[in-house]
């Protein structure tokens, strides 16, 4: 009896020691790194890059934590920050995903490797820096950029003989003639995925409402009762005629390869998607911003979408090889081999170049980064998750005519009362 | 005779080594109070608090929890949803699927019925994840179902999942697509134990196959119908796969579940405390079934 | 109930075996068969256009959406094999297995200790035993959710197999506890007058004879485990770690567009329990009607 009890145990035990034996403990310096790639063409990238580091500092030894997509990311990163075993160096969003993981306390300011490291630092494009400074303190290096903008074909725009519109009433235009001329769905999109909402929402809001109004109540000190916000509910709901029918159905890809297919002439995608249009498309392509909406007092010169980074741990060991790490990380020659492998769009000046680029496309893209005035944070990241929830929801109602934007904005001033509760 | 024989049993061990049967069933009690009972427990506790996930802070809102659920709209489409879910699943899964039995086993059709009975048991082995991303492309603007449409006349380019009024259907009648067949096959299980002279018999005495079906079959599958109901009901009201695979709960909220509100709450918006306070909804509509299941079944045997 | 069964045998007697009005076609029965078949195309058809359209190319998928493929693209196959299907089929399978074992061994025990022994407060664990059957879990999953982590086995395969353990233990106790029941306890005395202790007896004596029992409650795990959804996507985030349900989520996002493929990732997926079922066929029908009947 006591043997079979024995063996149970024994059994039991070996199943325990398989998950928990780690690798021993070694003279190397060891750096854990989190990012969220498991997959092609983001996660190979990944693997040569620290490859390449190892090679060049055989003393230290990055240990990859598994990478996780998306949610469960921000998810185990949060757990990962509040526990002991908190990562030396990891990716972040900007805005209000970062300003999280800053107030743990448990992240590293840099300024002093900034300043230290002129050379290095100088290199990195000024725009992107911002949305990584909380409380005046640098708190993540810019790594890559994108922006949130109206690709369109331009094979169709020259045939009918169409300008980039500035203005929300040049774009219905535009759409009116292209609708007139054999495209009854100019734009395609695909809002099952609620964040594709937000992309529309956070950039119009930006155009149209008040900045200081948006600034209070995106930190939930304000009311959202700006008019600005319905009208800019409502000029969102004016496209609903010009899109594919029941957009709510599809997702953001089906909405990509509708353009591709040249089914659609326009579709709001991100720079860093030009790769796969490049991949697909038989046809002239070029992008402009969204256009400034009527009665805006946005400055209509900004571009939606911020920058990616990496942050370092204020527990790490070593922090001079984790800064060592990102240095080399986020480098003009490894930032061009991520554009090469990857179509994202490097922050370092001069990584995006006719070498590295798939398609002169995406040196336009810089082009229009760099122009822009400033950046709007995604939404989503920008406010907190339960007001940005009503937001979305509320688009994909008002798309099925089940609210109007007055009850969508009851309703985000309702998620308001809720998140402030948290 | 098997209660003398265990009593017996028992009785004869019990000087001997009880120390030993605690050790026996230690690790199921262990298990199940840590991963079941304790959890249930404790559910009740975090509904009175406001909570994040990833912060040890709590704050007490007594039963402010409770009455945001009562009030909250969104619960009232949750439920409106699943109660359509447990309607229409009775009628498929329950009263259609007893008829489809009764046919199966009937001798005219016995000769396909392998064939058939088979063949709506395969979705029943396939994942629901899996099932449910199969139909996103039957259901999509493009796909299988509008391009079958359109041979009857135009373009069919509806998105079935991007409306509110048909979201949840879909869900509802994608869960009958895959389940039909299981509770088809529980009750050509149960009619099988029916001995046939009973069916021959009757028809002797002139019964029709709708006689046959609603006196002799439906009176003796009386139990397996209980427990079919039963497990179909609170299958509807804690559905969270089928739904959430689908359609997430959208437009909007216009066809989430319970469950897959419980889910949004606790996991894209972090609020623990409210998510519990869902939870414990969803236990109380568990509870009520688990009783009238248990009722049911006694009066079903008597 | 016993008396009509006794009459009918009666009757039955007196009558030999007659050609009935069952027997024949009718405009009724022929309508009847004709929905058998309608609903004999809904099931199979989506299927083999599953099939169909996971050897298409991306492009064909688009275009011609009933169409058969202009050339079988064989390699969809081994590219959603390699694209990540092959680490979910393995964690699946490992889980799988994982949980009849744990699920098995604890059940046996308790339901062993169970059958065997009178002791204090006997009943009470027989009813919290047979009484997690009543909860799902979805209805107490924040405090699950904590409780895993704070076990520090969050994002690890222990985070599946105990709560699958958990949630399987009633019926696996139940099954195999009426299966006990039913075992003369003469075996068990003929086992004590060998000299075997109370666990060679189970091991020696109860095991062995409760085979198919254990064959049926193993499928019934099983199917469970293989198809769990809720648990991998809370619990786990590890890529590496997901089982088939979950981890068809990450194939999809990470496609983008190519449904073929996903198609392929489907159909793989989908083959093991179809698989399982052909081999096995009255053994999985018992596993999952018990099941039914007494969860």
């Amino acid at each position: 009896m006591k043997r079979i009890i024995a063996l149970l145990l024994a059994f039991m035990m070996v199943l325990s020691l398989t998950t928990t034996i780690t690798a021993s403990a070694e003279e190397k310096i060891k750096l854990t790194f989190f990012h969220r790639w498991p997959n092609e063409p983001k996660g190979p990238y990944m693997d040569e890059v620290i490859r390449k580091f190892e090679e060049a500092y055989p003393n230290i030894d990055i240990v990859v934590i598994d990478p996780v997509l998306n949610d469960s990311y921000k998810e185990k990163i949060r757990v990962l920050i509040g526990s002991s075993d908190i990562p030396d160096v990891f990716m972040s969003w900007s805005g209000s995903f970062g300003a999280n993981l800053v107030k743990s306390g448990r992240v590293l300011p840099l300024d002093d490797m900034i300043a230290a490291n002129p050379e290095w630092s100088g290199k990195i494009i000024d725009s992107q820096w911002g949305p990584f400074q909380y409380d005046g303190k640098q708190y993540g290096i810019p790594w890559s950029m994108d922006g949130k903008v109206f690709y369109y074909n331009k094979t169709v725009f020259v045939e009918l003989g169409l300008q980039e519109p500035d203005t929300w009433d040049e774009f219905i235009t535009v759409l009116k003639t292209l609708q007139e001329n054999g495209y009854p769905h100019p734009i395609s999109a695909g809002f099952q995925a609620e964040w594709a909402v937000s992309h529309y929402l956070g950039a119009m809001v930006q155009r149209r409402v008040d900045p200081d109004v948006v600034t209070k109540d995106y930190a939930l000190e304000g009311d959202f009762t700006d008019q600005g916000y319905v009208d800019t509910l409502n000029s969102f709901l004016e496209l609903k005629e010009y899109m594919n029918e029941d957009p709510n159905s599809v997702d953001h890809s089906f909405a990509r390869n509708l353009f591709i297919d040249g089914e659609s002439v326009l579709c709001l995608m991100q720079l860093a998607e030009i790769k796969r249009v490049e991949d697909g498309a038989d046809f002239e392509y070029s992008f402009f911003d969204m256009p400034a909406l009527p009665g805006g007092l946005g400055d209509p010169d900004e571009l939606e979408g911020a920058p990616e980074g990496m942050m370092i741990s204020a527990e790490c060991e070593h922090p001079e090889a984790a800064a060592e790490f990102v240095r080399f990380f986020i480098s003009e020659e490894n930032g061009a081999l991520m554009t090469k492998m990857t179509g994202e769009l490097s922050c370092v000046e001069g990584a995006v170049n006719p070498d590295s680029v798939s398609t002169p496309i995406q040196l336009d893209a810089v082009e229009l980064i760099k122009k822009a005035s400033g950046t709007t944070l995604w939404q989503d990241n920008a406010v907190d998750a339960t007001v940005a929830s009503a937001f979305m929801k509320g688009g994909q109602l008002l798309y099925t005519g089940d609210k109007t934007a007055e009850q969508v904005m009851e309703d985000v001033r309702a998620a308001l009362e809720l998140a402030k509760q948290k | 005779m098997m209660m003398q024989r265990t009593t017996r049993l028992q009785g004869k061990k019990r000087q001997k080594t009880p120390w030993s049967a605690y050790l026996y069933v230690f690790p199921m009690v262990v298990l199940m109070g840590v991963f079941i009972y304790y959890p249930i427990f404790v559910n009740f506790y975090y509904t009175l608090y406001n909570f994040s996930a990833f912060s040890l802070s709590h704050t007490f809102v007594g039963l402010g929890n409770i009455r945001l659920l009562l009030s909250d709209p969104v619960i009232a489409t949750a439920l409106r949803n699943n109660i359509f879910y447990c309607l229409i699943s009775i009628g498929f899964q329950v009263l259609l699927a007893l008829g489809l039995a009764f046919i199966l086993e009937e001798p005219l059709y016995r000769r396909f019925s392998t064939v058939f009975r088979t063949t709506y048991f395969i979705p029943v082995l396939i994942s629901m994840t899996i099932v449910a991303m199969l139909f996103m492309q039957i259901l999509s603007p493009r796909g299988l179902l509008n391009s079958f449409l359109s041979l009857f006349g135009g373009k069919v380019r509806t998105g079935w999942l991007g409306r509110s009024s048909s979201a949840i259907f879909c869900a509802i009648f994608m869960s009958q697509w895959h389940s039909m067949g299981y509770t088809t096959m529980l009750f050509i299980v149960d009619i099988q134990k029916i001995p046939t002279e009973l069916l021959e018999a009757a028809e002797i005495d002139g019964a029709n196959r709708i006689q046959r079906f609603l006196k002799i079959v439906v009176p003796l599958v009386r139990e397996m119908f209980f427990v079919v109901m039963v497990t179909t009901v609170s299958g509807a009201f804690l559905v969270f796969n089928d739904v959430y695979v689908l359609t997430r709960g959208g437009p909007g909220n216009s066809s989430t579940t319970l469950a897959v509100y419980m889910y949004d709450m606790a996991f894209t918006q972090d609020r623990m405390g409210y998510a519990s306070t869902i939870a414990i909804l969803m236990f109380v509509i568990c509870v009520i079934l688990a009783l009238t299941q248990r009722r049911l079944l006694r009066t079903g045997k008597g | 109930m016993k008396k009509v069964t006794c009459s009918v045998k009666k009757k039955k007697i007196g009558f030999p075996k007659f050609n009935s009005s069952r027997n024949q076609w009718t405009l009724g029965t022929v309508i009847i068969l004709f929905f058998l078949l309608v609903y004999f195309v809904l099931v199979i058809y989506p299927l083999i256009w599953m099939i169909l359209s996971s050897l298409k190319t991306e492009r064909e998928f688009f275009r011609n959406i009933w169409g058969f493929p202009a050339e079988f693209q064989w390699e969809n196959y081994s590219k959603a094999w390699s694209m990540g299907i092959s680490d979910y089929f393995l964690n699946s399978v490992f889980v799988t297995a994982c949980t009849i074992a744990t699920t098995i061994s604890i059940a046996v025990l308790a339901a062993f200790g169970l059958v065997l022994y009178d002791f204090k407060g006997k009943n009470l664990i027989l009813l919290l035993g047979m009484g997690g059957m009543m909860f799902s879990a979805q209805v107490a999953l924040i405090p699950l959710y904590r409780v895993i982590q704070n076990l520090r086995i969050h994002d690890t395969y222990w985070a599946m197999i105990l709560p699958y353990t958990a949630f399987r233990m009633s019926i696996s106790l139940l099954l195999i506890r009426s299966y006990f029941l039913s075992i003369p306890r003469e075996m068990y005395e003929s086992g004590v007058i060998d000299g075997c202790s109370s666990l060679g007896i189970l091991y020696h004596i109860y095991l062995p004879m409760s085979k198919p029992i254990l064959l049926t409650v193993s499928i019934l795990i099983a199917y469970y485990s293989w198809n769990e959804f809720l648990f991998s996507i809370i619990f786990i985030d590890s890529r590496a770690l997901k089982t088939i349900p979950s981890g068809l989520m990450v194939f999809r996002d990470a496609l983008n567009t190519d449904y073929a493929l996903l198609f392929a990732g489907l159909t793989i997926s989908a083959l093991p329990m179809v698989l399982l079922f052909i081999l096995m066929q009255k053994q999985f029908i018992r596993g999952l009607s018990s099941g039914a009947v007494k969860g």
